[in-house]
């Protein structure tokens, strides 16, 4: 189960935080999934949904 | 949502496209530097309140598609609140939804009735922003700060006012600070004829009407692309091209591409790519994305409008870290003009397995970006220049490539030679189309030019950025590659033309920067041709003829290639 968060690094900071499907950088609001202890950022759920039926199945580990 | 009736919904639409071929006249007319008013190399897009691209026009598909995500990035960087009528804000950062540093955004909020109703944007290649290289195309960069001065969204321009301690930074560090106040200039004189043409439409509609009109037009874009996607066959379809070398190390450098569709959706999965180069071939995601969009445009109906619904059936994966998605701080800026095209035209290459009559051939894929910069003789004033060639365009199904046209990704124009002798210290010897370097076909392969300069000046800086100098343009389905490009060099009191690495040392024949040049030096440009589409001899004896009396194909290779004449 997802949640939305938000990037909380301060304006100075360069933080870089990449979606976990589609490799894009995030601006600030971002697709929390939590298993157990292992988090995946996602851009939205849409992102998620096709780690899940796309990524999962095909690939199964990101290379 | 309200219903609206077809008719109004179209003439909204053709208002939004207008509104966009206005503001890009205006940037024409305007602007200081040949890429602008020749090169036409800038984008013009409308969006809503929430960041979705509503408006655009035939502009360059690879700003058009990271208008997407530099103007979504900026709104949600900055935050709605913090937009104020007169506002306008530039942005070029790479590492924030840009697709390469020159390409430069300014976008101003249009507000009706007391709020933020949506966005005018442009974005446009400004042609010097300092970095490394005389023309901020630094071929040899291996990261993003030394190809020029990068800007986070911040403001130009506030309540009207200039924010001068910015602008003299941006200033302080372009070499040639005039140009760019000129061509800036011009970019935000075209928001504000957007915005007052924005406002005329609102003021005809009202501004509920005109959201949900945008919002059906969106919706209908994405239906439509669904539709389109639909009609080709599910699978899984492959396909690889690479750059010939990356600038820093003499190594080829793969993309490839899984490219699967399954019912109204396709998925374009580049994460088998290479990982990211030490040279500035790499693409942001943001690139990638614009490619593969571009492609399935290609592929797809011309009516479906263009805004953000038609890319949303369109999901791009890619790895961080890779070639086709650089990670902080990598180069970047030729990843914009040459991955692009590249990535587009393996797009093709890989749906020309499933829609065979609706693919082309691979074309040149290179912009031959060719950079100079010197203290202009008869003024005095230093100057840079951003030139570009056309190189040939794959033949298709039903007709032969284009010949000599900038790359698909870019759509811009050539500058004729006297504006560019005009400007600049050069004496132009020879532009013309070069015989036999359309990869032979049914259908053939579209041209590359042959250019050549002579150096008027006592010396000429010059920065390259090519391909497909030592790879070619791919034919489909039996036909022939199309003709390889180069960059030579004759100084003067030589006999011959020479590679660079033989003429100066540098470690890529076709991607250097900073090779200084004297009076009376002599530079060929050679574009690559296009691949041919179909078997060579199944094109037409009358084809075949009409190219030989054009001079396109000589009766040797009439006779070789297409067993013409024998």
């Amino acid at each position: 189960m997802g949640s939305w968060r938000q990037n909380t690094a301060q304006w100075y900071e360069q933080t870089m935080l990449y979606c976990e499907l589609c490799g894009k950088i995030i601006p600030k609001k971002f697709w929390l999934v939590k298993e157990g202890s292992r988090e995946q950022i996602f851009c939205d759920p849409s992102c998620e949904r096709l780690y899940q039926d796309y990524w999962v199945p095909s690939r199964q580990t990101k290379a | 949502m309200a219903t609206i009736d077809t008719v109004t919904l179209s003439v909204i639409n053709n208002a939004l496209i207008n509104i966009c071929r206005e503001m890009g006249t205006a940037m024409m007319r305007t602007s200081y530097s040949p890429i602008f008013n020749e090169g036409l190399d800038f984008s013009c897009v409308i969006f809503n309140r929430r960041g979705d691209m509503i408006g655009q026009a035939e502009f360059c598909p690879t700003m058009l598609g990271s208008a997407q995500y530099a103007v979504s990035w900026t709104i949600e960087e900055l935050g709605l609140e913090s937009f104020e009528p007169g506002d306008v804000v530039v942005h070029n950062d790479p590492y924030r939804g840009q697709c390469h540093m020159p390409e430069h955004m300014v976008l101003k909020p249009v507000f009706h009735d007391g709020e933020i109703w949506g966005f005018v944007a442009n974005i446009a290649h400004v042609g010097e922003i300092g970095g490394m290289a005389p023309g901020s195309f630094a071929a040899d960069a291996t990261e993003v700060y030394q190809e020029g001065l990068r800007l986070p969204p911040i403001k130009l321009i506030r309540r009207g006012e200039y924010v001068k301690d910015v602008w003299k930074i941006i200033l302080s560090n372009h070499r040639t600070p005039k140009t760019s106040w000129g061509d800036l200039h011009a970019m935000i004189g075209s928001l504000g004829i957007a915005e007052t043409r924005l406002l005329e439409l609102l003021d005809r509609y009202g501004g509920a009407y005109l959201t949900a009109a945008s919002d059906h037009l969106l919706d209908y874009s994405e239906r439509w692309m669904r539709e389109e996607i639909r009609s080709i066959p599910d699978g899984e379809y492959r396909a690889s091209d690479c750059m010939e070398d990356d600038g820093v190390t003499d190594q080829p450098v793969w993309i490839r591409l899984r490219l699967v569709v399954r019912d109204d959706e396709v998925i374009a999965d580049w994460t088998d790519s290479d990982p990211q180069a030490r040279g500035p071939v790499n693409a942001t995601f943001v690139v990638t994305a614009a490619a593969s969009y571009s492609g399935l445009l290609h592929l797809t109906s011309d009516d479906i409008p263009r805004n953000s619904g038609c890319y949303r059936p369109i999901r791009v994966v890619t790895r961080p870290g890779s070639v086709v998605n650089v990670r902080h701080p990598g180069p970047s800026v030729g990843g914009n003009t040459e991955t692009h095209p590249h990535i587009q035209n393996v797009v093709v290459a890989a749906l020309s397995q499933a829609i065979p009559e609706r693919a082309a051939a691979a074309e040149g894929a290179s912009g031959c970006n060719f950079l100079f910069a010197g203290v202009h003789p008869s003024t005095g004033e230093y100057y840079t220049n951003y030139h570009i060639d056309g190189s040939g365009w794959g033949g298709t199904a039903f007709h032969d490539g284009d010949s000599a046209m900038c790359p698909e990704n870019g759509n811009c124009r050539n500058t004729p030679v006297e504006v560019l002798e005009n400007k600049f210290p050069w004496r132009t010897l020879e532009y013309r189309l070069r015989p036999d370097s359309g990869g032979p076909g049914k259908f053939r392969g579209g041209l590359g030019s042959s250019r050549i300069l002579r150096v008027l000046a006592p010396e000429i800086t010059v920065n390259a950025l090519m391909d497909r100098t030592k790879t070619s343009a791919w034919g489909l389905f039996g036909g022939g590659k199309g003709g390889r490009g180069g960059i030579f060099v004759k100084k003067r009191g030589d006999t011959r033309f020479r590679t660079f690495s033989e003429a100066f040392g540098t470690v890529s024949d076709s991607k250097f920067t900073r090779v200084v040049l004297k009076e009376g030096d002599e530079v060929k440009i050679h574009s690559p041709g296009g691949g041919g589409y179909g078997r060579p001899a199944e094109r037409s004896a009358e084809a075949i003829e009409h190219d030989i009396r054009q001079g396109w194909v000589s009766r040797e290779a009439a006779r070789d290639l297409y067993g013409y004449g024998e």
